[in-house]
């Protein structure tokens, strides 16, 4: 048979995503806290360390170069720069300060390395950002593995990445506000 | 940025000083961006469904017919859609959950050849060479930019379809020098998400790409 495909599922798929895309905005004041805190860890001599399990690595390394290479002309280059894994928590060990900010991602709820590594920074006084999926479970009364955790009420992996992706944007560009307003004020935070 | 000054007042209506906005102020200014940002996305996703539908579904029974007769999917971009390019041919290659595997492959993770072409020629071939020594007519190329207008994936792409394989780009903005391309026929699917922002031209083209590989999977199965 010829493959065939309609307009229609290529609508419907895309009708998918709306749910859980728009709940970020919900998240939307801790979202704002969690870029507070980071511009706060910057401001001090911080640094951003990312790592990602299997389905994550391209984001740890997008993260990166969103914060090292700003897309807004102007913006000032802020230290970032992704773990190469297996062990995250290893290398945080090896590669991070107290100082530091630990950003992990995992579509799913986080295991292993990736869980491994966000218990290792708090304890080791960094800061800690979480960008999780749902899996089959539900948000509410998940598991706190970082201080500031974003996750996304689906269980398909490619929509999880999509809001994911749209949170990090959304960090990004927040922690610049921060650090501006704390200029111009010139209140230390 | 256009529009800066509406989302974040508090960094221009007040003179800068102990006495200007306060904390809480701003967060609740901040956390409001954020809810706009989320339409804004909602929004354009919409628009690229509505204006790309029956494209989307056209171009993934070509990629399908492609990947039918042996072809193989090779994917490239700079900056963050070089992380876009390696996620494409990822999720081809090893999709997981029962889907298909499918060959695929990120001309961005051969960082050897990429740097070498780039010390000893120039940025704007690193693409174009391993297509020309590596691509059959068979194939397919992947190429996504934000802005529309990288030299490098312009040339790729270039490269790709005097090869006889098939073209798929992702843009933004207006498409820029890829709708020229497009219209010169060397793109044979272009999808360009209608904004000026970078940031969600880039969540866009994601969903884009997920939804293409779903509808290449959903082809492949109706065969």
């Amino acid at each position: 048979m010829v493959p065939t495909v309609t307009a229609t599922q290529a609508i419907e798929a895309f009708a998918r995503r709306r749910s859980p895309a728009n709940a970020l905005a919900t998240d939307a004041d801790a979202v704002a806290r969690a870029c507070y805190a980071m511009a706060d860890r910057f401001d001090a001599g911080g640094r951003l360390v990312v790592f990602g399990d299997r389905a994550s690595n391209c984001d740890a390394a997008h993260v990166v170069v969103e914060f090292v290479h700003p897309v807004i002309v102007g913006k000032r280059a802020l230290p970032a720069f992704a773990l190469p894994g297996p062990d995250f928590a290893a290398q945080i060990g090896l590669l991070a300060t107290s100082t530091d900010i630990a950003l992990g991602m995992s579509v799913g709820p986080p295991v292993g390395a990736v869980r491994d590594a966000l218990r290792a920074a708090r304890k080791a006084g960094l800061l800690t950002v979480g960008l999780f999926g749902a899996g089959d479970g539900s948000p509410i009364d998940y598991p706190e593995v970082a201080e500031h955790q974003f996750v996304v009420a689906s269980d398909d992996p490619l929509v999880v990445k999509e809001v994911q992706v749209t949170t990090y944007h959304v960090l990004w560009e927040l922690v610049h506000v921060f650090a501006e307003w704390s200029d111009r004020s010139g209140m230390s935070r | 940025m256009t529009g800066v000054e509406a989302l974040y007042p508090f960094l221009y209506d007040r003179p800068a000083g102990v006495n200007g906005t306060g904390l809480e102020e701003v967060l609740a200014q901040v956390a409001h961006s954020t809810e706009r940002k989320v339409a804004e996305i909602d929004q354009l996703r919409e628009a690229v469904a509505a204006e790309y539908a029956v494209r989307l579904a056209d171009c993934a029974v070509a990629m399908a017919a492609r990947f039918a007769a042996g072809g193989r999917l090779m994917t490239f971009g700079n900056g963050g859609s070089s992380t876009d390019a390696s996620a494409v041919a990822a999720r081809f290659l090893d999709p997981g959950g029962g889907a298909r595997p499918l060959p695929a492959f990120a001309l961005t993770e051969d960082v050897a050849t990429l740097t070498a072409l780039a010390n000893d020629v120039s940025f704007e071939v690193v693409f174009a060479r391993p297509l020309a020594a590596a691509g059959r007519a068979g194939d397919i190329a992947f190429g996504l930019s934000t802005s529309g207008g990288s030299a490098n994936v312009l040339r790729g792409l270039a490269e790709a379809h005097r090869l006889g394989m098939l073209t798929v780009g992702l843009a933004g903005y207006a498409g820029g020098a890829m709708a020229e391309a497009a219209e010169r026929g060397e793109i044979d699917y272009l999808f360009v998400m209608p904004s000026d922002s970078v940031h969600r031209i880039q969540e866009a083209q994601t969903s884009t790409y997920h939804v293409l590989w779903e509808l290449v999977q959903c082809a492949l199965a109706s065969a």
